[in-house]
């Protein structure tokens, strides 16, 4: 009785979060199939969808640039970060410490700051704006994450087990490989996640470092929201909602693998 | 370890290298959202054989901002509004504009050119559309004898239902003008009078100051009375709903915007970039956009004559409306005023 | 106690990230510190003139007022946030199905932040959803005063920032041992009682960077209050890019942000510290 009893209110409380974190994708919902063009309901209609697959082809390319440019700056911060959060765990060595206190760094400047200055940095060295600048800039922003998280991760990591693995015959990369990548696993795959969905956010640091026509899909947004975003974005959100949950769906076999490892 | 990273880091750079052009000719225009129609930009890239790629800001110092910083390099032509076309023309950013490559300059008005008093001769910047921000009234929502001037803003029986345009020059210069004074005034007294007017009567009335969502809110009549320009609500209303919206610019005056074309200078297609400001002034093309915002044709008479649809303001309103100007050093004094009445309760 | 190593292997596995943050950020940084001692530009930008002038005027006592706003604003929103996200990733962290539900937390905020908060202001608005809900239920009899005020901002902010402290809390959760609770619980702990002093030490970590992941974020917020917060809603984020994009005060931006950064700091360094310490006294127990 006491252990059924357990999760109980823990449960009710992930039931309510997901309800509140979904309650707005409601109305992107269902605004996508208003037939009119502003906020008041005039009707069931596909043809922002229609819109969507014919003649959006501004709108497809910042979709484009947005997922080149998050898979691989998180990517990127992901692995960079995950290897300094060991580095810097179980070594000591001289800048260590400016290290760890320079990844917060990003986090904490306010977007706005954090784009001018990269943009009069990328300027002063003659580096032309467009995809690679956006690139670098997010995966400035994104190391914070990455890094803290498998960061906390190891905290509680059970070194014996290393060295066990030692005992039995594992070299120090094979150590590292079997035991200590897939107990961190979670903090990666977390850190990962976050790195993404900031990528795909950002607007005001990816507006001051994007060149002529490097455009992501942020900026397209808001430059056009503020006049009447058209129902065609509430479409794309929809899609773009229905795919990412059909993959997690279709690859939840192998994501369990993936983070059960630990 | 490190031979992953290499190879991720290898990945990403090529993934971001391999978009290249292929041999046609690129314009790259920045403007303001929504301002110019695909239909007009679709007919010009056919007829020139080339791409138009379009980024966008959503206002003139953000623009601003970023070219100061170092980031205009490769646009060709961008949209400033009258103030900042002529601290650009005072810093050195522009191109002359080659009169003889744009004939259809003919078309634009003496009237437009005598208030561009920044630069009368077009030298440097062709107007693109003169224009006025103005207040719609949802009349549905509104007492039936609500004033038709900037003083509704005062009228306590809409007290939280009214917007004004988080936009200090725009309010400010109102205010300037319902007081009868020039709405580039630099007179402190003429100013502080004018921030008292919106500190004490204009803002206990008002929800907030508000540039970004207010007119979603006024289409769903959560708003009743909203500071606006008309193509903010022309975006969120059917012709239908825009029956029970008065739309009006009032007689005492306020301020007025001039926005301009004007080509960098370091525009990689110089040529392009007149070929394209020519191709907007065709009084044909221009008539697509005045009818996609419901324009008055201040800026090219002549594409009066291929207008479909009735403007929501006509060109004579205007009389008395005078162009944001820069102030220079006294924008601090106007900067002074309006932070207690735009961060404080 | 792991001993600290003496190898290069350390410093191989740091050094990429350490290069990339001097390359991208410490530079841009050094920019921005030498800004804030210079003189405004007319226009925008600086003039290379030493100045203290935006330090002066960052002690405006409306820029204060504002900033203490700030302060009690996210204050009250991360714990929220943190109080949603505990018993959350704490069900993740137990559910068979965690990674799916790692998913679904985080999918909702790959549509973009904008249209989400749209979609609030369309929730709260007088005649939204919510207020139609809540008068069908008879709750109320008037629609309620949602949107435009602070109640909204700490509500989308809480929204924005909740995944921001459920992905640490569920690492954290994840690799806790929870035979240890059963275990307490064998020995006639209450349930609360064994939560409390068995699970929340060792989650301590995790409860930290979900508190430095969310408050940092929720103070600098910018959009937020600009849309959803009505007069006196306005937060030090908006102060700051109003600087760079409406008053063109450059020098005044930086050294806001100079502060900002100097204060997040110090908040961090002593979180740290006293994690660390709390770490030592732990091992001297055990």
């Amino acid at each position: 009785m006491r252990k059924v009893h357990a999760p109980r209110f823990s449960q009710l409380c992930l039931f309510f979060v997901m309800l509140f974190l979904f309650m707005p994708l409601i109305v992107v919902a269902a605004y996508s199939f208003n037939s009119g063009h502003g906020m008041t309901w005039q009707g069931f209609s596909l043809q922002w969808y229609e819109e969507l697959f014919t003649s959006s082809h501004d709108l497809w390319r910042a979709f484009w640039n947005s997922i080149i440019i998050a898979l691989t700056s998180s990517l990127t911060a992901t692995v960079i970060g995950s290897a300094a959060a060991i580095g810097l765990k179980w070594w000591s060595f001289k800048l260590s410490g400016y290290i760890k206190v320079a990844t917060y760094l990003p986090m904490i400047l306010p977007d706005v700051i954090i784009g001018i200055s990269m943009l009069i940095f990328f300027s002063s060295i003659n580096l032309p704006l467009g995809m690679f600048t956006i690139y670098a800039a997010h995966t400035t922003f994104n190391l914070p994450f990455t890094y803290l998280l498998v960061d906390s991760r190891l905290d509680e990591f059970d070194f014996s087990t290393i060295e066990a693995a030692r005992d039995l015959g594992e070299d120090r990369k094979g150590a590292m490989l079997r035991v200590v990548v897939p107990s961190i696993m979670p903090g990666v795959l977390s850190g990962f996640l976050m790195a993404i969905t900031m990528s795909i956010e950002d607007f005001v640091i990816t507006f001051f470092v994007s060149g002529p026509g490097s455009a992501t899909l942020p900026l397209y947004v808001y430059s056009s929201i503020r006049y009447g975003v058209s129902p065609v974005i509430n479409a794309l959100s929809l899609i773009l909602i229905l795919a990412s949950m059909a993959l997690a769906f279709i690859f939840r076999r192998f994501l369990k693998s993936f983070a059960a490892s630990a | 370890m490190t031979r992953i990273l290499s190879l991720v880091l290898a990945a990403a750079l090529t993934l971001l290298s391999s978009c290249g052009g292929d041999g046609t000719r690129t314009l790259h225009i920045y403007n303001w959202t929504y301002y110019m129609p695909d239909e007009v930009i679709t007919a010009f890239e056919e007829e020139y054989d080339c791409d138009v790629v379009i980024d966008y800001f959503s206002s003139n110092e953000e623009m601003f901002a970023k070219l100061q910083a170092g980031g205009g390099r490769g646009y060709d032509i961008v949209f400033p509004s009258a103030d900042y076309t002529s601290i650009m023309i005072k810093l050195g950013m522009l191109a002359p504009i080659d009169h003889a490559m744009i004939p259809n300059l003919q078309y634009i008005p003496d009237i437009v050119k005598q208030v561009a008093t920044y630069d009368p001769g077009m030298e440097y910047s062709v107007p693109y559309f003169m224009g006025a921000a103005g207040i719609a009234v949802n009349t549905t929502l509104a007492p039936p004898d609500y004033e038709r001037s900037w003083m509704i803003f005062a009228d306590e029986r809409l007290a939280g239902r009214m917007t004004l345009l988080d936009d200090m020059r725009e309010v400010m210069g109102d205010a300037l003008k319902t007081l009868g004074y020039s709405n580039n005034s630099t007179s402190p007294d003429e100013v502080q009078e004018a921030a008292r007017l919106v500190a004490d009567e204009w803002k206990p009335n008002i929800v907030k100051f508000d540039a970004e969502s207010f007119a979603k809110s006024f289409a769903r009549g959560e708003f009743a009375v909203v500071h606006c320009y008309a193509e903010n609500i022309i975006a969120e209303m059917s012709a239908e709903e825009l029956e029970k919206v008065d739309f009006f610019l009032p007689e005492t005056g306020g301020s007025m915007y001039i926005d301009n074309m004007v080509i960098l200078k370091d525009a990689p297609e110089k040529e392009l970039a007149h070929q394209f400001i020519n191709f907007i002034h065709e009084p044909e093309n221009y008539a697509i956009f005045l009818d996609e915002f419901s324009f008055p044709p201040t800026t090219n008479t002549a594409a009066a004559a291929y207008m479909e649809t009735t403007p929501l303001y006509t060109a004579e309103d205007l009389e008395g409306y005078e162009v944001i100007a820069d102030l220079g050093e006294d924008l601090d004094m106007y900067n002074k005023l309006w932070e207690p009445i735009r961060y404080m309760d | 106690m792991r001993k600290p190593r003496k190898d290069k292997a350390g410093i191989m596995l740091a050094a990429p990230m350490g290069l990339w943050v001097t390359l991208f950020f410490a530079v841009p940084l050094l920019i921005i510190v030498t800004y804030s001692f210079l003189k405004k530009g007319l226009y925008g930008g600086v003039e290379w003139e030493p100045s203290f002038d935006a330090y002066r005027q960052v002690l405006d006592p409306d820029f204060i007022a504002v900033t203490l706003r700030t302060l009690w604003t996210s204050i009250l929103a991360t714990l929220t946030c943190l109080a949603l996200a505990l018993p959350t990733a704490y069900a993740i962290a137990r559910s068979r199905h965690q990674t799916l539900f790692l998913f679904l937390t985080i999918i909702p905020f790959w549509t973009s932040s904008l249209i989400r908060i749209y979609a609030w202001i369309n929730l709260l608005s007088t005649e939204g959803l919510v207020n139609n809900i809540l008068l069908a239920l008879g709750i109320i009899k008037e629609p309620l005063h949602l949107i435009y005020n602070l109640f909204a901002v700490i509500l989308v902010l809480v929204y924005m920032y909740l995944p921001f402290a459920i992905l640490p809390l569920f690492t954290a959760f994840d690799r806790f041992d929870f035979t240890l609770v059963d275990a307490a619980r064998d020995l006639g702990s209450s349930k609360l009682g064994a939560l409390v002093r068995i699970m929340l030490p060792s989650v301590r970590s995790g409860i930290t960077t979900a508190l430095v992941f969310t408050a940092i974020p929720v103070f600098g917020a910018y959009t937020v209050p600009l849309l959803v917060g009505g007069m006196g809603s306005t937060m030090v984020g908006n102060i700051i890019v109003d600087q760079v994009q409406k008053t063109r005060n450059w020098p005044l931006a930086s050294a806001f942000s100079v502060i900002l950064t100097l204060v997040s700091l110090i908040g961090v360094l002593t979180v740290l510290r006293g994690g660390r310490k709390d770490k030592k006294s732990k091992e001297v127990r055990t």
